[in-house]
């Protein structure tokens, strides 16, 4: 697309964009230069940690740290009463759904819940002191799954949510009923999807430091400097000017580090106790128990289609495990029945998600934001439907799938899509594998995601990004953004949209990001909204620089007006005889001077309007992964894949490439690895041994066919990538054991007990039907 | 996180021995692959570490045809996997260190640290007591030698005495005709079996079988032999019906416990499934 884009546009041809750029942090990252949070140390630091409830539903009646102050090196001790007992959550808008108390004042609601929080002169002395805090509790009934937590008598797990639903979501478009009456074939199917740890490299980790001044300085391990500042001072009650989120390098959030965590909140209310700086960094095990998760999902869905194959209507039930708290839960409540519908085009469909408090660790969003859950049920039920029609499973979506300029009802208008290639290059790799050997099959998954949302539940005053540019006397460019680099690459990428506009090289950038302090406010890093939101802002930024650069390389000039000048690759020339020119630096130079002294500034900003309800953009892509399974034991293992993808034009192509790798090992693990068994509330694998994590080892060939599209929408045509991959890759596991074995597997993880026990199921059935 | 404790570093052997002897909450520590991560959990938190690290006479892997091969107790798996005559003698021993845990822990963690630390799913013990090895162990007293078959008591405990230290892992020249094989079942290639299944055949000149060994690893507290499906295949034509009966036995005769990755049904059912498939890699090994 982009070559039609640069035949009517020729100077549009990019100098920087999709070239072979390397992540500007590698080098400080692999020599360990890198500061983050863990390796923070200030002057007269303390080290905290926090003591957690072993009961998932229980009154405190008292807390007794009297013993633990008289051990030495102890410095204090923090309850929730030492807190205004704010009650925080990240949709701020609405307050019935602000249910969390960090230090919780009167009841914990899940193991783990801290209950206590200590600073000590050293990490060894606080963990000591936790067998020394004595707390009453009286135990309460506690309820683990949403299906028992909705029945009349359960116990209350938050006052006044009746039959403890926390938050419910509706999504309608045509007439269902009607659209039902229409099908030939109408097909139902109960599904349960699991939960799956966020599993960042980096634990949470937090160093708060408050001043006698009464200025607050947090290091953080996040992925929005700014939701944490402003959520911070909501619960302290100081001012957002007053706090300052530092967050320079981050190990991974996957969804799992944009709402308060016990580490920040814990070390800040320490810190201003003390008055000195507090650390607080979690084990491994504090992670897996006590921060949150991605949604457990019961999924009921029926399907109604035309014999050939055409989509008439679908309707919807969800009942998520919302654990103890609200958390980012109810945007995945609602983003799951939105993707639910995709990427097909629906006459009518119903979704009615229903939100379950139970006594569980939170649930909230990750990588994929509800949307593998609801593909892991849509596309199995869709490759069952076509089998069950006997219709080709490519073709019938094919003929249902969104395009270009499709209106979702009152939702969305897509504006860019290249699923119908999608479907050619899969269809291709399919016939290229040819007869494959017995133990094994390909299964194919559809998916698509948004970039970046354009709910405002948080309220936000300011822009959904911002950046400034910033051009010193010697050409180099200060690019100060909100967007987060938590190793996905933001900072490259916006490096390279900033070059690109501005028409310099990527190393003559200098990004500014993890800093409240310096940054402007942006939401941060999540739902894949960073390259089209913040790439938007850096772009006008840049453009904006640029024209100031221009209007005095114009008046210098005396070129007619009928003339545009540009600058590319740090040479400034008019589009039509690039060849005639001047260097960038000379050009930045002379332009300061006329300008009384003043760095050139560009300041750009980004908030989606009359994009619909969601998103401004969608990506797309189909998958193919071809399995093999032991049938004797029941094994999966992943040999080949494909992934054919429309992110729009790439910004960065090696960032792609890895963001797609890393999004393939997290689906294929929530697809047949990554389990978290619960016994009365108690996690029972909350450790790298017995938490299945994908290796190198299981990893298949991960390759791409890029999609050439271009969205307007997105800077320079791009839109999300990274995270829409972890969307599909279960459903397609599924559908290859659907089309080895014929069984039809409803609940993900898929165990290798489970594929055992599902096939003699069948076997059995298909035998006893014979006689 | 890790409790204070006193590091011990002795120089030789005898110095091992005596501090060993002298101090009471004593643990030693070679590689640490399996004793830190207790440590760091929190389930034991010693007053003492020995370091055994440095002991460089425990260090040598030896081989001549008559006495067979003999590894000190601070070789490294990494060694192992990498030595000539262990590869040209010993294959399965190879192989089995292939797939023990990761490379970086390959490089620091031993074979016998790994014998001495009991885990019923640890890799080694299987395929050492299919192979016939014995171990020595040794305190400041003297020196015993006994079959590794009895070395294992009940979960992460040993014959070890007090003051007695793992010093070498002894395993005699194979008979001829005999093909060894191992394989564990996990979820990751590197993990440790959920269940796994070593064998060992040596086949009579009528190509019966004339010996068997099958040791089940994870499949109850210790590293335990299926001594009726080896009673069961002495002196049987070998095929894969007697291949899979001994699987079935073998699966009968095990005590596996349920756990969050596998029930005990289950597990047993990959006791048979692997059993048959290890008896016919080592029956075609031995064929030759």
């Amino acid at each position: 697309m982009i070559e039609k884009y640069a035949v009517l546009y020729p100077h549009t041809k990019f100098h920087v964009i999709n070239t072979h750029v390397r992540n500007i942090d590698g080098v400080a990252k692999v020599t360990g230069r890198a500061v983050y949070t863990f390796d923070v140390k200030l002057p007269g630091m303390l080290y905290g940690k926090i003591l957690r409830s072993p009961h998932p539903h229980a009154k405190i009646l008292n807390i007794d740290f009297s013993k633990a102050l008289e051990l030495p090196g102890v410095m204090g001790v923090v309850t929730g009463k030492d807190t205004l007992g704010v009650k925080q959550g990240i949709w701020r808008r609405y307050k019935d759904l602000c249910d969390e108390q960090i230090l919780p004042v009167d009841k914990v609601r899940y193991i783990g819940e801290p209950v206590a929080a200590v600073a000590a002169i050293t990490e060894e002395i606080a963990e000591k002191v936790l067998n020394l805090i004595d707390v009453d509790y009286e135990v309460l009934p506690a309820v683990f799954e949403p299906l028992d937590a909705i029945k009349k008598d359960a116990p209350e797990i938050h006052e006044g949510f009746e039959r403890n639903i926390n938050v419910t979501r509706h999504i309608e478009w045509g007439d269902v009923e009607e659209a039902f009456e229409e099908a030939d074939y109408i097909r139902e199917d109960w599904f349960k999807c699991g939960g799956q740890a966020h599993m960042c490299m980096e634990t949470r980790c937090a160093v708060s430091s408050y001043t006698p001044d009464g200025k607050l300085t947090i290091y953080h391990s996040n992925q929005s400097p700014y939701y944490m500042q402003a959520l911070m001072a909501g619960v302290l009650g100081i001012r957002e000017g007053d706090i300052r989120v530092i967050s320079h390098y981050v190990g991974g959030g996957f969804g799992g580090k944009f709402e308060l965590d016990g580490a920040i909140f814990c070390s800040a209310v320490l810190s201003m106790k003390l008055r000195r700086p507090v650390k607080i960094v979690y084990t491994r095990e504090e992670d897996f128990i006590a921060t949150k998760r991605r949604t457990p999902m019961y999924y009921y869905t029926r399907t109604g289609v035309k014999k050939d194959g055409t989509f008439c209507a679908r309707e919807a039930k969800v009942f998520t495990n919302g654990g103890a708290y609200t958390g980012m839960g109810a945007t995945a409540l609602y983003l799951t029945g939105f993707f639910h519908s995709f990427p097909y085009r629906w006459k009518a469909y119903r979704y009615d998600g229903y939100r379950v408090y139970t006594n569980t660790l939170p649930s909230t969003s990750m990588r994929g934001f509800g949307a593998p859950q609801a593909m892991w049920c849509s596309e199995q039920q869709i490759e069952w439907i076509a089998a069950d029609l006997g219709l080709d499973p490519i073709e019938m979506r094919r003929k249902n799938a969104h395009h270009e300029a499709y209106v979702i009802p009152g939702q969305a208008t897509i504006q860019s899509c290249g699923i119908q290639q999608c479907f050619d290059e899969i269809q291709k790799w399919i016939k290229t594998k040819g007869k494959l050997p017995k133990n094994r099959a390909i299964g194919i998954s559809a998916a698509g995601f948004m970039s970046g949302g354009i709910f405002n539940w948080f309220d936000t005053p300011y822009a959904f990004s911002a950046a400034m540019v910033i051009i010193n006397q010697d050409g180099t460019v200060e690019l100060h953004v909100g967007a987060q680099d938590i190793g996905q690459g933001s900072n490259t990428t916006l490096a390279i949209i900033c070059a690109e506009a501005l028409g310099v090289k990527v190393e003559d950038i200098k990004v500014h990001s993890g800093d409240t302090d310096f940054c402007p406010p942006d939401l941060g890093a999540w739902g894949s909204r960073q390259t089209l939101m913040a790439g938007n802002a850096v772009k006008m930024a840049a453009e904006d620089a640029k024209r100031q650069l221009l209007e005095f390389a114009y008046a210098q000039s005396g070129m007619n007006i009928v003339y545009d000048l540009d600058i590319k690759d740090r040479w400034v020339h008019a589009i039509a005889r690039p060849e005639r020119g001047n260097d960038y630096t000379e050009l930045v130079k002379k332009a300061l001077r006329g300008k009384d002294g003043h760095r050139i500034i560009g300041r750009g900003y980004y908030t989606p309007h009359r994009k619909g309800m969601i998103s401004p953009a969608y990506s797309y892509m189909l998958q193919g992964v071809e399995v093999e399974v032991d049938e004797e034991t029941g094994k999966i293992r992943l040999v080949d894949s494909l992934t054919a993808h429309d992110c729009g034009q790439p910004i960065n192509h090696l960032g792609l490439i890895g963001q797609l790798e890393g999004a393939f090992s997290m689906a294929a693990g929530y697809g047949y690895l990554e389990y978290m068994p619960y016994e009365d509330g108690k996690l029972m694998n909350p450790n790298l041994v017995d938490y299945k994590v994908m290796r190198a080892t299981e990893m298949p060939p991960t390759p791409v066919a890029e999609i050439d599209t271009y969205e307007p929408e997105g800077p320079y045509g791009a839109k999300e990538a990274g995270e829409g991959l972890t969307n599909p890759t279960a459903a397609a596991i599924g559908n290859a054991l659907f089309h080895l074995f014929g069984i039809q597997i409803k609940e993900c993880p898929i165990k290798p007990e489970m594929v055992l026990n599902t096939l003699k199921e069948k076997r059995e059935k298909e035998k006893n039907s014979k006689k | 996180m890790i409790n204070d404790f006193n590091y011990l570093k002795p120089g030789t052997l005898k110095e091992a021995l005596a501090m060993y002897a002298e101090h009471d909450d004593c643990k030693v520590i070679c590689g640490g692959q399996s004793l830190l991560i207790i440590m760091r959990q929190g389930m034991i938190a010693p007053e003492y570490l020995l370091d055994i690290k440095h002991v460089d006479e425990l260090n040598y892997i030896k081989f001549d045809k008559k006495g067979g091969l003999k590894i000190g107790a601070t070789t490294t798996h990494h060694a192992v996997e990498k030595s000539d005559v262990v590869k040209a003698n010993y294959p399965a021993l190879v192989a089995m260190e292939n797939k023990l845990a990761s490379i970086q822990v390959r490089n620091w963690g031993t074979i016998c640290g790994n014998l001495a630390h009991a885990d019923p799913a640890g890799d080694p013990a299987p395929v050492l007591i299919a192979l016939k090895a014995n171990i020595k162990v040794g305190s400041a007293k003297g020196e015993r030698t006994m079959a590794l078959d009895e070395f294992f008591v009940d979960y992460f405990e040993t014959a070890l005495q007090k003051g007695e230290l793992v010093l070498e892992i002894q395993v005699p020249v194979p008979q001829p005709k005999t093909g060894t094989a191992y394989q564990k079942f996990n979820l990751l290639e590197s993990d440790m079996g959920i269940v796994g299944v070593a064998a060992s055949i040596t086949l009579n000149g009528n190509k019966k079988c004339k010996e068997a060994k099958i040791v089940l690893g994870n499949a109850g507290p210790i590293p335990k032999r299926s001594k009726r499906a080896e009673e069961f295949l002495a002196g049987k034509a070998l095929n894969d019906d007697v291949f899979t009966e001994a699987g079935k036995i073998a699966s009968e005769e095990c005590e596996p416990v349920a756990d969050i990755h596998a029930s005990e049904e289950y597990r047993k059912h990959l006791i048979s499934v692997l059993t048959k498939r290890i008896l016919k890699k080592a029956y075609e090994e031995a064929r030759g």
